[in-house]
């Protein structure tokens, strides 16, 4: 998963994605500002924008109201210091998702970040289950009948964002761009690595491989279990 | 003074005006009634003496020559008369009256008297009278008496009188009547204003008095006067206002940062130096929140009076010393270098705090902006009555688009510029509201890539 925030101030920012990189593995990109925030969403490859309302250069409000006329469906959190009613109705009516007041609480807003890019993908809950895996989106944890898997944070990321997307093909570009940063180095082969070691430990010999791998196209999410 | 009413006030000035008018009339309708009918009264009086004299004939007897012949004489029933000859001999008299001596002593004319306890108006005729003259042509000089009571024409003068005295107070009374209603109405405007200056509010700020309102040439200035005060309140209701929210904001926003850097480093266990460099970010995150806190109080407390109190005077020449050596080692740490050109020792309408508050302000912004190995010029100049201080860096300049906005409270100029160096937003609003106080003016000039001058001008007490 990948979120863009949108935030002037420095440090709030610094903490904000730190939170969001450590508590929800989730990539973070930083816009300064209205401008580059609005050029860095037209790349459409963000789960969530989390938005500041007082911005330099391009106010919250115009980002939002750019985004949603541009067709950008991306789940939209706003950040406000300004908590009177109308603004609030007047931000969900320009197509926010959600909004939290500052000064916030670092865990409702992970809470809040978590719920969006799960709903973002037409999740509900924040347990999953494919054939005997249960995955608990919330403690990061994947158990097979009751067992924990050990994953590495890249495993998972990759497992759960597959997760969200069971039956499509996601590119290896895809989960590049979904999963790291823009501070991130970007090798197709560190995905190849990490998917390798996510199969092996996944696969029991119970049926067929839960992901499959479509040469030269990317990799997809075998959630029914199929005979070879 | 008391309170009044204006209505009572007119109503009672109009009838007063009415009630000394009515009196004048009446006081010359009487003169002119009472001059019209004695005139009148006057001329039927000597007509009447005249047919007296005409009714004097040859007597019977030779012996008393003339006499008063009283049959075909009909006067009216109250006057009197009585006629004798120039030499005391009376020829006839009204009978309901005698002549005294003193009545016959007199000038001819008229003249007054009281007779049976009433007062009468007579006239005295001398003539001759020529009787026979065809044939003795006998001269007999003549006196004639003749008077009638005044009582009749003074009620005469009285009818006419009254009638005027009881048109006019028909009018007072119809007066007295209308006036407090017209002027009544002819004060709705003024209550139609109290309503709609009652009707403005802190939070609804409209000021509409009716068309009606303001055709009124009376009300006018008073509903132009009050749409200024009410624009100008709204004004600085909504600076206030707006000041009040980027205020919350920034200290939300601050309060916040601070927040989230305790909560993250509460997400999962750290290590000591994690949370050794946790706390230290925690610490710097509290200073701003300090700095932004102390700002907000010195822009409040520069704004609580407008103008400076007379006995804050403070040496210039001093304050920028002071100023510029507290601010040398920051100066040194920038590798910037200070250069004070020009100072001049007078005195300036402002506490030494604040001065010191404003210099600081703009030297650190010109310091902060200024590139390594670089210099801060602060020149100061006297020029017409007072002093000028021009503080010249060669920083990246300020956009000319933000120029205008850089003393807006919590303006921040170019976002990047701002969070480098921290800033409040506060530093040059505090620096105009600080120069303004003390009856001066601020402005700035910046060319991108080459750097900023701000200029200070400040009137000079002697």
């Amino acid at each position: 998963m990948r979120i863009l925030l949108i935030e002037d101030e420095k440090r709030l920012a610094e903490n904000v994605a730190t939170a969001i990189r450590d508590g929800a593995g989730f990539a973070v990109d930083v816009a300064e500002d209205g401008e580059i925030g609005l050029d860095l969403a037209s790349f459409g490859h963000y789960d969530l924008v989390v938005l500041d309302l007082m911005l330099p250069r391009v106010d919250g409000g115009t980002v939002l109201k750019t985004l949603r006329g541009r067709g950008d469906r991306t789940p939209v959190l706003i950040l406000t210091a300004r908590q009177d009613t109308s603004s609030v109705i007047a931000m969900l009516n320009l197509g926010a998702d959600d909004y939290l007041g500052k000064p916030f609480d670092l865990g409702e807003l992970l809470a809040r970040v978590k719920a969006l890019v799960r709903r973002g993908k037409g999740v509900a809950t924040p347990l999953l289950h494919v054939r005997n895996l249960a995955i608990n989106t919330l403690e990061q944890s994947v158990l097979r009948d009751g067992v924990p898997i050990e994953l590495s944070p890249t495993e998972y990321r990759i497992f759960e964002y597959l997760l969200h997307k069971p039956k499509l093909v996601v590119s290896k570009r895809e989960l590049l761009e979904h999963l790291y940063d823009y501070n991130w180095e970007r090798h197709s082969n560190v995905i190849e690595a990490h998917v390798s070691n996510l199969r092996k430990k996944l696969d029991a010999g119970d049926g067929g491989p839960y992901i499959q791998t479509l040469r030269g196209r990317g990799y997809k999410l075998q959630p029914d279990e199929e005979l070879p | 003074m008391k309170p009044y009413s204006i209505t009572r006030r007119v109503v009672a000035l109009v009838l007063t005006v009415e009630l000394i008018a009515a009196i004048g009339v009446t006081a010359f309708a009487l003169g002119y009634e009472r001059h019209a009918h004695f005139r009148s009264f006057d001329i039927s009086l000597r007509g009447r003496a005249d047919t007296i004299m005409g009714a004097v004939e040859d007597a019977d007897t030779p012996k008393y020559g003339v006499m008063l012949d009283t049959t075909d004489l009909e006067m009216p029933r109250r006057d009197i008369y009585a006629v004798r000859e120039e030499g005391g001999r009376e020829l006839g008299k009204s009978s309901n009256w005698s002549p005294t001596d003193a009545d016959w002593k007199g000038d001819a004319g008229f003249y007054t008297a009281t007779i049976h306890g009433r007062n009468y108006r007579g006239i005295r005729v001398r003539g001759v009278r020529v009787v026979d003259p065809m044939a003795a042509n006998v001269r007999h000089p003549l006196m004639v008496l003749y008077a009638s009571p005044t009582y009749e024409v003074w009620e005469a003068v009285f009818g006419a009188v009254r009638v005027f005295a009881l048109a006019n107070g028909l009018l007072i009374l119809l007066t007295g009547l209308l006036v407090p209603i017209l002027v009544r109405r002819s004060m709705n405007p003024l209550r139609e204003l109290a309503v709609a200056a009652g009707g403005v509010t802190v939070g609804s700020w409209k000021f509409a008095p009716g068309e009606d309102v303001r055709q009124v040439a009376e009300l006018r200035p008073l509903v132009e006067a009050m749409e200024g005060v009410i624009g100008r309140l709204e004004l600085s209701f909504t600076q206030q206002r707006q000041f009040v929210g980027d205020a919350a904001h920034e200290l939300k926003t601050a309060v916040a940062v601070v927040k989230s850097s305790i909560q993250l480093l509460e997400l999962r266990a750290r290590t000591t130096q994690e949370y050794a460099e946790g706390l230290a970010r925690c610490s710097a995150d509290c200073l701003r929140v300090e700095e932004l806190t102390q700002k907000m109080l010195l822009m409040a407390r520069v704004e609580e009076r407008d103008v400076a109190a007379p006995t804050e005077r403070t040496d210039l020449a001093k304050g920028i010393n002071d100023a510029v050596q507290e601010l040398a080692s920051v100066a040194a740490l920038h590798r910037v270098g200070l250069n004070l050109e020009g100072a001049v020792s007078v005195t300036v309408r402002m506490s030494a705090d604040l001065l010191r508050s404003l210099l600081i302000n703009l030297l650190t912004n010109a310091v902060q902006h200024s590139k390594a190995e670089s210099a801060v010029r602060l020149g100061v100049t006297l020029s017409g009555g007072g002093v000028v201080m021009v503080i010249d860096d060669t920083g990246e300049g300020i956009e000319a688009a933000a120029l205008p906005f850089v003393f807006d409270r919590f303006y921040r100029g170019d976002p990047s510029r701002s969070r480098e160096t921290g800033g409040t937003g506060l530093g040059l609003a505090i620096c105009k509201a600080i120069v303004e106080r003390a009856g001066g003016n601020i402005g700035i000039e910046s060319v991108v890539g080459t750097g900023t001058r701000v200029i200070v001008r400040l009137p000079v007490i002697f």
